[in-house]
């Protein structure tokens, strides 16, 4: 099935925007600022990646659990490497009015890129007493940012300076039943969304048909993978992301390395090897079927693995 | 339609009663709402009459109102009874929010110095199963989008009323807030339009609530 799908929009506000418009394969990083207002643990792990990315997003209190605005630390980070960042902005704490504000106070500090995430709800995180907002929604964000930046307006009011980001969104190929995220994916497409990132996905039959099912709205995919730095990661990202179950035999594997490798470095080279054993086939099934147009790797705390990154998704 | 309501800790009752060095209350308890939530009605009326004494309060009487939210039924009752309204330092209300209120605006120029308390919380307005089973299904957003919802609401029954759901926090049709035992409203949507052949009101993108009326102080007013 060949389906074009570059971006129609002759416009390109970032590196991002550009690679998107000329149809390059992407692929871009993950960097996620903590309970800390010192971010040079996170700036220096995003000099480390930056070579291999073109964009690297940061996160905005994932989980639920307060950390640094995410605003605040696209602009440091990006201020600090000149690394490009995708600002990630949940309608979780926002009201639209603020969120409105903020992206205009984001083209203000050179930010040009914005996934729009619903966010974990307050309920999970650590202040959960917190009144959850979600006066927008992912899809009602995406919208918002494309009348600012297109029309140049917030409701039909006229911005004087209007912003110039591009918009992306995310999507869940776990989701279960698929239906209704496949669909949902259309009201973002509708709304304007330039770029899809999809949460990791272990199962590659469920991933095409996932893909396949969303492949017709005609928005980029970056396929989100999760290259696993140990065991521990593995096991956390298993159980406490939403939605996201790291396979039982893969889980296995990665225990034996940790149980079995008493060797640092041996230990550390046979994490890679496996990641490279596992997203290797995975990424190059998806990309010989034109169901991706890049890759979103969220390997936190795992800069060793995006130098290898380019042989794995055959870039 | 019932506004479901729950008990105080009876504690926090008592020191609210404290704090206005209340001696002589009067009780008035709501006959329908909070009756059926075991919260007020006669058995409540009568529980909060005995744990009064108890703590070595005078009870002026104890009355079961039908609408103690309806001004004018509040009026009557209150006026009925009005001998014991004056010989009381405070009203102990039973019911939800809005009877504490309907006292207040009915005693407003007969009695205003009477401070008037509740026994219970509010929770919301409430759709029963059975008695000690009841769901929130309707927040009175004011813009009742059920005509294209397959009759089943997402402002409650999505956690975080999203007007374009699921989320990503839906997993095997279950919600990521309450350890995944709650539907995914959404997905309870998409089944029900699936079910009506009208997956086309499924796919549409919905504009956001619009809050400028609903987020203030509210009323229907029309004669």
């Amino acid at each position: 099935m060949e389906v074009d799908v570059k971006m129609t929009e002759v416009k390109s506000y970032s590196k991002l925007g550009e690679a998107l418009a000329k149809g390059d394969f992407i692929l871009t990083g993950e960097l996620e600022p903590e309970k800390t207002c010192d971010l040079s643990h996170t700036i220096e792990e995003a000099k480390q990646i930056a070579p291999y990315v073109i964009a690297a997003n940061v996160t905005d209190s994932p989980l639920g659990i307060v950390t640094i605005n995410s605003m605040a630390a696209t602009h440091l980070i990006q201020k600090a490497t000149g690394l490009e960042c995708v600002w990630q902005m949940t309608v979780r704490d926002v009201n639209k009015l603020g969120i409105a504000g903020m992206i205009m106070g984001a083209q203000a500090l050179g930010i040009h890129n914005i996934l729009s995430l619903t966010g974990d709800h307050t309920a999970l995180g650590d202040m959960a007493e917190s009144k959850p907002v979600f006066d927008l929604d992912s899809a009602t964000l995406i919208k918002l940012v494309r009348e600012m930046v297109d029309k140049g307006s917030i409701n039909g009011y006229e911005i004087e300076d209007p912003p110039k980001l591009h918009v992306g969104g995310a999507a869940n190929p776990n989701s279960e039943p698929m239906g209704p995220e496949i669909l949902k994916i259309g009201r973002k497409a509708e709304a304007g969304c330039e770029f899809i990132q999809t949460q990791v996905v272990y199962d590659i039959d469920r991933t095409i048909e996932f893909l396949t099912g969303i492949r017709k709205y005609k928005v980029p995919i970056l396929l989100g993978i999760f290259p696993m730095k140990s065991y521990g990661i593995a096991k956390g990202f298993d159980t406490f992301v939403p939605g996201v179950s790291v396979p039982k035999e893969i889980l296995a594997k990665w225990k034996s390395v940790k149980k079995d490798v008493t060797d640092k470095k041996q230990k550390k080279e046979l994490y890679d090897q496996y990641n490279y054993e596992l997203f290797k086939p995975f990424v190059s099934e998806l990309r010989k079927k034109n169901l991706i147009d890049g890759i979103h790797c969220m390997a936190v705390h795992y800069p060793r693995i995006f130098p290898k990154l380019k042989d794995i998704i055959g870039a | 339609m019932v506004v479901i309501t729950t008990k105080k800790p009876e504690e926090e009752v008592f020191e609210a009663l404290n704090n206005f060095k209340v001696k002589n209350v009067l009780v008035v308890s709501c006959g329908v709402c909070a009756a059926l939530c075991q919260t007020g009605g006669s058995e409540g009326a009568e529980e909060w009459s005995a744990k009064l004494k108890e703590r070595g309060f005078n009870v002026t009487n104890a009355i079961v109102s039908d609408d103690v939210c309806d001004n004018r039924v509040m009026k009557k009752d209150l006026r009925v009874i009005d001998e014991d309204v004056k010989k009381s330092d405070a009203i102990l209300t039973l019911a939800c929010g809005l009877g504490v209120q309907s006292i207040i605006t009915v005693l407003s120029k007969t009695h205003p110095k009477i401070p008037v308390f509740t026994a219970n919380n509010t929770e919301f307005i409430g759709e029963t199963e059975r008695i000690g089973r009841f769901y929130m299904r309707c927040q009175g957003c004011g813009q009742c989008l059920l005509n294209e919802t397959g009759g089943i609401c997402p402002i409650t029954t999505c956690a975080k009323a999203l007007m374009n759901g699921p989320c990503g926090g839906m997993v095997d049709g279950k919600c990521e807030v309450g350890n995944y035992e709650k539907d995914c409203g959404w997905v309870l949507i998409y089944n029900r339009l699936k079910e009506l052949g009208r997956l086309d009101l499924f796919a549409k993108l919905r504009d956001p609530l619009d809050w400028s009326d609903i987020g203030h102080q509210r009323e229907v007013v029309w004669r």
